[in-house]
């Protein structure tokens, strides 16, 4: 194979890489702390893909701008959902594990009803935003073309997952979260409001697919059922890079990004999209808790 | 409550009344069209589209005197909505044939249903006027009371292929090689064999055959495939979303096809498609499109019709209105010459159609006229080329609008 398609293939690679490990982001987070696999995700990128085409479409708002609006907007729906409608499930089993099934079905149930509630406001029509820079590119040589809009989208999605970090590691907050996650009945006995906690979390898994979404919609489209391209890969995406590890989704969204990007060069897409679940099956057989997952 | 129960009462009097005539009525006042089509579910905005074309050609057809071979009798369309779904299509067809006594029947879009409606229509020998199903089978049957003016599905790709010979023919320019990108399920898959086989016939490389799984992320990929592949031109099968992320995507990384885009429709004819996207995004891209897109410009009496369309549904006239409008104005001539509301000699009628003239070629086919399995032989779509973000059509020429030059070869981006 020539190198120089190889070398834009890996480019192609990394740059889509880095937005799945944001997309999956929001996913493992709640995953890690609440052990809840929201099945809403797709459902929540498609609101985050909503809130700035609608700000640009009425009132001509740059959807970077749009940040500022989106990922509070998504903070508070998270924190909505996870207070009026999964909390309750919580304090059911309250001496017990959360009952997965029940949870997932729940957030089904919840993904199932925005989306159709979606498509009665606004139609099965596919939408687009159009601004000027989404068409530009950095140029290097003859062949390598670099969509300025999504190299944005990469910086972005790096920077989130390390200021997730940071939160996580160093602030109060992201310390009574974490903790949380280790140990609940001893985070609530050292005082923590573990409801409280679990809002916030929720909150925040869903204020990332809110900033996601903007960088994300100037060079993709919008659409009731947009979300579910993403929702699969995230589920690759957070078992493979590790439940729960910031880094990890990161990685794991690099590494479904490149696969699929080299393997489309030798096979055709269809058959691409296999290599993607072999290497998922293969880390699940030989590292069960993912590649920076932490040994249980 | 109250008043609404009352509401409830007089509409089923009314209904009741109305069969009651629609039974008694043995002379011809009226004769009944019935349209089985998706009114809900999938497939319903196609659905609606087609009824309001019928119900626009039956307006016009009723004020102008209705059928006067029958004495000025008036057309009354009735109505059965398939849901999309083939076992409520053959319920709602069975109900307008023994329930209504409709006369002769249009349907049903999606090619499933109207492969099951047809097959009742059969039974109870009520002439069947198809709208939009491209099927091969439905007229492989040897069917007797089943009528297609529209395109069978073979009829796409060959049309593809024959406008790139043509303008290579016209321009002393032509392509050697080309590549495949079609969404990888039943449509696209098809179309795809269809392309191969026409394609060797004339004589074209296949240098790319790629098909992807619908609802993509990403073509960086797959461009970069062409890229390395370098075919002539491109033949493509998308539906709206994954068209527009392909047609934004070829648009950033500046893919240059000497011979240009050739997609066979559906995003690319999907209204909301050149909304979503620039016009550098589309620019110079070839559309096999279902019916003469640019029929308002070419005949100017069509206008009248966009009016009327816009005024009911609130966009322009596209194929499916079309082809509801044309198929109501094919019945009214078969009824003129039958002399008679008697469906077998409906039925014959229709056989014998030959319409050369006229509303029915809203559609942009120079005749209407079928063969012995029902298909109309002269129907065909038309390739569009979009210059200066306009959809012009460039094939067939007959068609072409005055004064129009298809830009063959495609510029480079660099010279855009």
């Amino acid at each position: 194979m020539d190198p120089i398609i190889l070398g834009v293939a890996v480019v192609n690679g990394i740059l889509l890489g880095g937005l799945y490990g944001a997309v999956a982001l929001g996913l493992s987070l709640i995953f890690g702390v609440m052990r809840v696999i929201n099945f809403a995700h797709g459902t929540f990128l498609m609101f985050g893909l909503f809130i700035p085409y609608w700000l640009w479409q009425l009132f001509g708002i740059n959807p970077y701008v749009s940040v500022l609006v989106a990922a509070p907007i998504l903070f508070a729906v998270g924190y909505g959902v996870q207070a009026t409608i999964i909390a309750p499930l919580f304090k059911r089993e309250r001496a017990m594990v959360l009952e997965p099934l029940s949870v997932l079905l729940l957030t089904a149930g919840v993904g199932l009803i925005l989306d159709n509630l979606t498509l009665m406001a606004f139609g099965p029509n596919v939408r687009a935003v159009q601004v000027r820079f989404a068409s530009t590119s950095l140029w290097i040589g003859e062949t390598l073309s670099i969509n300025v809009p999504r190299l944005i989208a990469f910086v972005a999605s790096v920077a989130i997952a390390v200021a997730l970090s940071l939160f996580l590691s160093r602030t109060d907050l992201g310390r009574s979260i974490r903790s949380t996650a280790q140990n609940r009945d001893a985070a609530a006995l050292c005082g923590i409001n573990v409801p409280q906690i679990y809002n916030i979390t929720f909150g925040l898994g869903c204020a990332v697919l809110g900033i996601v979404g903007c960088v994300m919609v100037p060079f993709y489209y919008v659409s009731p059922t947009v979300g579910l391209a993403f929702g699969v890969k995230s589920f690759i995406i957070v078992v493979l890079g590790g439940i729960g590890s910031i880094p990890g989704s990161i990685l794991g969204g690099l590494i479904l990004g490149i696969v699929e990007s080299i393997t489309a060069q030798f096979v055709t897409a269809t058959s691409a999209a296999t290599f993607s679940f072999l290497i998922f099956i293969l880390v699940l057989f030989f590292r069960p808790t993912g590649l920076m997952g932490l040994k249980v | 409550m109250k008043r609404l129960l009352c509401g409830i009462g007089i509409c089923l009097v009314v209904l009741a009344l109305s069969s009651l005539t629609a039974v008694a009525g043995e002379k011809v006042d009226e004769v009944r069209i019935g349209i089985v089509v998706p009114l809900s579910g999938i497939g319903a905005t196609v659905g609606t589209q087609m009824k309001t074309g019928a119900t626009i050609a039956i307006e016009e057809i009723n004020a102008k005197g209705g059928i006067k071979a029958l004495g000025g009798a008036k057309l009354r369309l009735i109505a059965g909505d398939s849901q999309g779904k083939p076992d409520v299509g053959a319920s709602e067809t069975e109900r307008l044939i023994q329930r209504e006594n409709v006369h002769v029947m249009i349907g049903s879009y999606q090619s499933a249903t109207t492969i099951v409606t047809t097959e009742v229509a059969e039974r109870y020998k009520t002439p069947w006027v198809v709208l939009a199903s491209v099927s091969d089978r439905i007229t492989g049957r040897g069917f007797k009371y089943v009528f297609r003016p529209c395109n069978m599905a073979a009829y796409d790709a060959n049309e593809q292929l024959q406008a790139i010979k043509h303008l290579t023919q016209e321009f002393g320019k032509g392509p050697k090689t080309y590549g495949l990108l079609v969404e990888g399920t039943e449509w696209g898959k098809s179309h795809a064999e269809n392309v191969r086989r026409i394609a060797k016939e004339i004589g074209y490389d296949l240098v790319l055959d790629e098909a992807y799984p619908p609802g993509q992320a990403d073509f960086s990929p797959q461009i970069l495939k062409i890229r390395s592949k370098r075919p002539d031109f491109l033949i493509m099968a998308m539906y709206t979303p994954d068209h527009i992320l392909f047609n934004k995507q070829q648009m950033e990384q500046r893919l240059d096809l000497a011979f240009g885009l050739h997609s066979v429709g559906s995003g690319a004819e999907d209204p909301a498609f050149y909304k979503a996207l620039p016009v550098q995004a589309v620019e110079y891209m070839f559309v096999q499109e279902d019916f003469q897109i640019d029929i308002t410009d070419v005949a100017p009496w069509t206008q009248a019709i966009d009016k009327k369309t816009r005024e009911m549904l609130g966009y322009e006239l596209n194929a499916y209105v079309a082809q509801g409008y044309s198929n109501a104005y094919i019945i009214a001539d078969a009824l003129e010459r039958a002399g008679s509301a008697d469906k077998d000699k409906i039925r014959d009628a229709l056989a014998k159609t030959n319409i050369t003239s006229g509303p029915a070629l809203i559609t942009g086919y120079q005749k209407i006229a079928f063969d012995a399995t029902g298909q109309n032989v002269d129907s065909h779509g038309v390739i569009s080329e979009n210059l200066k973000g306009k959809r012009t059509t460039v094939w067939p020429v007959a068609n072409r609008p005055k004064g129009i030059k298809p830009v063959w070869p495609i510029p480079a981006w660099k010279d855009r």
